[in-house]
């Protein structure tokens, strides 16, 4: 990772999903996964796409390519290692991002008109990246997919 | 901030797990392996050694269900594990009679019986029909795999639908999938 800023700002993580950046408030990221093996079996879970294995647990990997940049993500893949909350019980999920992270500082400006897994946006240099909303985020693929849920991954 | 985490007692896995070793059959269906509590599996046969003993369901409720099979003083259903998971369809050529179940189960081979240290809960991520399907997951070898809830093959619902179907009666524990062992 690189610190592309440093100021007294919230931090995010910046990561690449597809050929778009995208931003994750940093408080809520574990770590940045190097491409290990990615263990499928059947489900019906809609967004998953396997299970890493890190510091010897059992991680679930979610592929946010489709409802971001409407294709699945293919490639060299990283994890990004984030903590979800299960009404109460904490759990690591992994993002399947499509090369190395960086870090900066800002402050999100809040946007209303966006898709609500879009929780702001933060200005990086002369970019401006959609800041995500991880539980939005799965709850909207999770929408998207729900008539094609019957999928069976091997 | 640092991004590379040290362990962490509100997400460890290890106080959730069943730590018992417990021996399991591995078998593959469509390329893909599962294992099952060798406890939960009463026989495995071939599916040309049992001809003589299944009968075809006709107009059956449920397409992963074709036949029944005979077997000591019960019937039980056959269900096709490729279809029950949604696998590619493949030419089992075994049967797992499962134990205590009115249900049978078609797979292509069997891997090996094994140990594992532990079954692993299903993370919370996934709430699809697996969670019916699977125990949890185990390491085998370097690969993850899911252990069946030999339960989960047929619900409730589906032993009652199937009865009615093939005219199978039973008693009410039967309707559950159970039988006295």
């Amino acid at each position: 990772m690189i610190a592309a800023e440093t100021a007294s700002q919230s931090s995010f993580v910046l990561l690449q999903i597809g050929a778009r950046r995208f931003a994750l408030p940093a408080g809520m990221v574990a770590e940045l996964a190097p491409p290990v093996k990615l263990h499928t079996f059947p489900h019906t879970s809609p967004s998953i796409a396997g299970v890493i294995v890190r510091r010897r647990r059992i991680v679930p990997v979610y592929d946010a390519g489709p409802l971001l940049v409407g294709k699945s993500s293919s490639g060299q893949q990283f994890y990004l290692i984030a903590r979800r909350d299960f009404g109460g019980a904490g759990e690591l999920g992994a993002i399947l991002v499509s090369g190395e992270c960086e870090m900066a500082t800002g402050e999100m400006r809040p946007e209303s008109d966006r898709p609500a897994y879009v929780a702001g946006t933060l200005t990086v240099g002369e970019e401006s990246l959609d800041v995500l909303d991880l539980e939005a985020l799965l709850a909207s693929a999770a929408r998207a997919s729900e008539p094609a849920s019957a999928e069976a991954q091997s | 901030m640092s991004l590379s985490t040290t362990p962490d007692r509100e997400h460890d896995g290890k106080s959730r797990r069943s730590r018992r070793p417990e021996a399991v059959v591995l078998f593959w269906v469509a390329n893909q392996m599962f294992a099952i509590a060798a406890g939960a599996v009463q026989e495995i046969r071939s599916t040309d050694s049992l001809a003589g003993a299944a009968n075809e369901i006709e107009h059956s409720a449920l397409p992963k269900v074709r036949h029944t099979l005979e077997w000591g003083r019960r019937t039980c259903y056959v269900v096709n594990a490729g279809m029950h998971f949604g696998l590619p369809i493949t030419r089992p050529s075994l049967v797992l009679i499962l134990r205590q179940m009115r249900a049978a189960v078609l797979v292509d081979r069997i891997d090996r019986m094994t140990e594992i240290a532990a079954v692993y809960p299903l993370p919370h991520a996934f709430t699809g029909e697996e969670r019916h399907w699977y125990r949890g997951l185990a390491y085998v070898d370097d690969s993850v795999i899911p252990v069946v809830q030999p339960a989960g093959f047929l619900t409730a619902e589906e032993f009652a639908q199937l009865d009615c179907t093939a005219g199978g009666g039973g008693s009410q524990r039967e309707m559950h999938g159970v039988v006295q062992a």
